[in-house]
């Protein structure tokens, strides 16, 4: 189970290539400003991404996403290295 | 190019691929594990950012196996998914439901008219069974 930064379907893009979801449906809007690091997705399926741009969409906006590559659980396990040294 | 409407919404007609419909033996990929619950909150979402003529535009999202192979696709783009669906553009057609190439090929969107909980269980089925996605965890590059 993961705790999510803001909630996506991971199989959404759009014309930019980028992973798309609302600002709406992060837990901390004022985390999620371009160039930080997120955790996105949902309880399931989750994947660190960085925040590319917001844009407004609808009644809200749209935020991009870039994939980083890895699972949430190397990157878990990466910072625990980094704590151990 | 205005790709806005009245309502706000991404206007996708003018953004559609000009490409001709995948042939139906092709293979399409979603990764997850589908719910009628999930599957309406995904359409809902697309409709409240995207249009389609107008009309909010209800659709969830898919990728085609079309330039690469299935085993690189998913480990590119699917790699955090532990579950997939891998069901061919014939049998999805076959349960009533059009592609609509939008975003970057090889994305498409597959347009739902309601979202009615028949409409719902019915793109279930037409998604096949899940599966486990034999790329999960693959492409784990972290240095």
């Amino acid at each position: 189970m993961y705790r999510v930064d803001i909630t996506a379907d991971l199989n959404d893009e759009d014309h930019t290539g980028y992973i798309w979801t609302f600002l709406d449906e992060a837990r901390d809007p004022a985390q999620i400003r371009p160039a930080a690091i997120v955790i996105a997705g949902d309880e399931e399926t989750a994947a660190v991404c960085q925040v590319v741009d917001l844009v407004p969409a609808g009644d809200g906006t749209i935020v991009h996403l870039k994939l980083l590559p890895g699972l949430v659980e190397d990157y878990r396990a990466l910072v625990e290295r980094s704590k151990a040294s | 190019m205005d790709s806005k409407t009245s309502g706000g919404r991404i206007e996708q007609r003018a953004l559609l691929r000009d490409e001709q419909a995948p042939l139906g033996a092709t293979v399409v990929v979603r990764g997850g594990n589908d719910t009628q619950v999930k599957l309406r909150r995904h359409a809902e979402r697309t409709a409240r950012a995207w249009s389609l003529d107008g009309r909010p535009l209800l659709g969830i999202s898919v990728f085609a196996v079309l330039d690469m192979p299935l085993e690189k696709l998913l480990r590119q783009r699917f790699a955090n998914f532990r579950n997939i669906y891998l069901p061919t553009v014939t049998r999805r057609a076959r349960y009533g439901f059009d592609l609509l190439p939008t975003g970057q090929r090889p994305h498409f969107t597959v347009w739902l008219r309601r979202a009615s909980d028949e409409e719902l269980d019915r793109l279930l089925i037409a998604l096949g069974d899940v599966q486990p996605n034999p790329e999960y965890a693959v492409s784990r590059h972290l240095t």
